[in-house]
């Protein structure tokens, strides 16, 4: 039905990490957590979707011997995510 | 586990869109410390610059704003130091947050120079500045009473033009207490319920 947008980014949380990471331009897990409201798991599931999708980049690192794992967009993120918002106001006819 | 997804319709992802880009903006974390700290360092180095002028100190009158950033400039590093070692995040709206306040910095140093080789009264140049930086602010973390906050430092500036040079301190105290004191306090406020 909506063939133009990209399907996966039809997904409130992906679309949240997305759009939260535009501003953001990296977050920790936690932080991505916290403002998102996702379940550890269902979260770490998309952000896996999205990277392999090439839209973010996860790094793995430790914080005073805990790990730490930091996410942001990539060049091809950045262009899938202006893309969308662009289809998105074609359908609206904005 | 594989999680399965909500899928959105265009209607909602926009408005996730929307929502989520808004708590972003939110995220710059400023607390009103820096407006109340320099708030009052302002107000009182008006204060005394005023009481020392009116008193005969002549030029002496002026130290006042030179201790006044010898005094506040490393409290307010080491504040934002610290607030950095916690961020989470980098956040675009903090970092242009930043720039917007280095470049007040700069335009601050550059007006009062100017002013002082062209033997110009610095007051209302600080407040044009000051008030720019604050009206921005508000405008950044969507914040209103910052906004007009702006507006009153700016309001500052104008009424300069209708009393004498001696009385821009007090003018400038008063834009203070109500631009910068009056929202930076209404920030803290609001920061401190959002924490409880």
């Amino acid at each position: 039905m909506y063939k133009y947008l990209d399907p996966l980014l039809l997904s409130q949380l992906r679309l949240a990490i997305m759009s939260y990471l535009m501003v953001a331009r990296e977050a920790e897990f936690n932080a991505l957590r916290e403002q998102t409201g996702a379940t550890a798991g269902n979260l770490s599931a998309q952000i896996s979707k999205l990277q392999e999708a090439g839209y973010l980049d996860v790094e793995k690192t430790f914080r005073n011997n805990y790990p730490l794992t930091i996410c942001r967009l990539t060049e091809r993120g950045v262009e899938a995510f202006e893309a969308f918002y662009k289809d998105l106001k074609t359908y609206f006819g904005q | 586990m594989e999680q399965e997804e909500k899928v959105l319709n265009p209607q909602e992802s926009l408005r996730v869109i929307r929502e989520t880009i808004d708590l972003a903006k939110r995220g710059v974390g400023e607390s009103g410390f820096q407006f109340l700290w320099w708030g009052w360092l302002v107000v009182i180095a008006c204060l005394a610059e005023y009481y020392m002028l009116v008193n005969g100190y002549g030029v002496k009158a002026h130290l006042a704003w030179i201790l006044m950033p010898v005094v506040g400039a490393p409290v307010s590093m080491v504040y934002e130091w610290r607030r950095d070692r916690k961020q989470k995040e980098r956040n675009t709206v903090r970092e242009w947050y930043g720039y917007l306040w280095l470049g007040f910095g700069i335009s601050l140093v550059l007006a009062l120079v100017t002013s002082i080789l062209r033997q110009t009264p610095p007051v209302p140049m600080v407040l044009i500045v000051a008030g720019f930086a604050t009206f921005m602010s508000g405008i950044l973390i969507r914040f209103r009473p910052l906004v007009f906050g702006g507006i009153v430092l700016w309001v500052g500036a104008a009424l300069c033009l209708a009393v004498a040079v001696r009385e821009h301190s007090l003018v400038e105290a008063g834009a203070i207490v109500l631009g910068y004191l009056v929202p930076g306090y209404m920030l803290n406020r609001k920061t401190r319920r959002s924490h409880v």
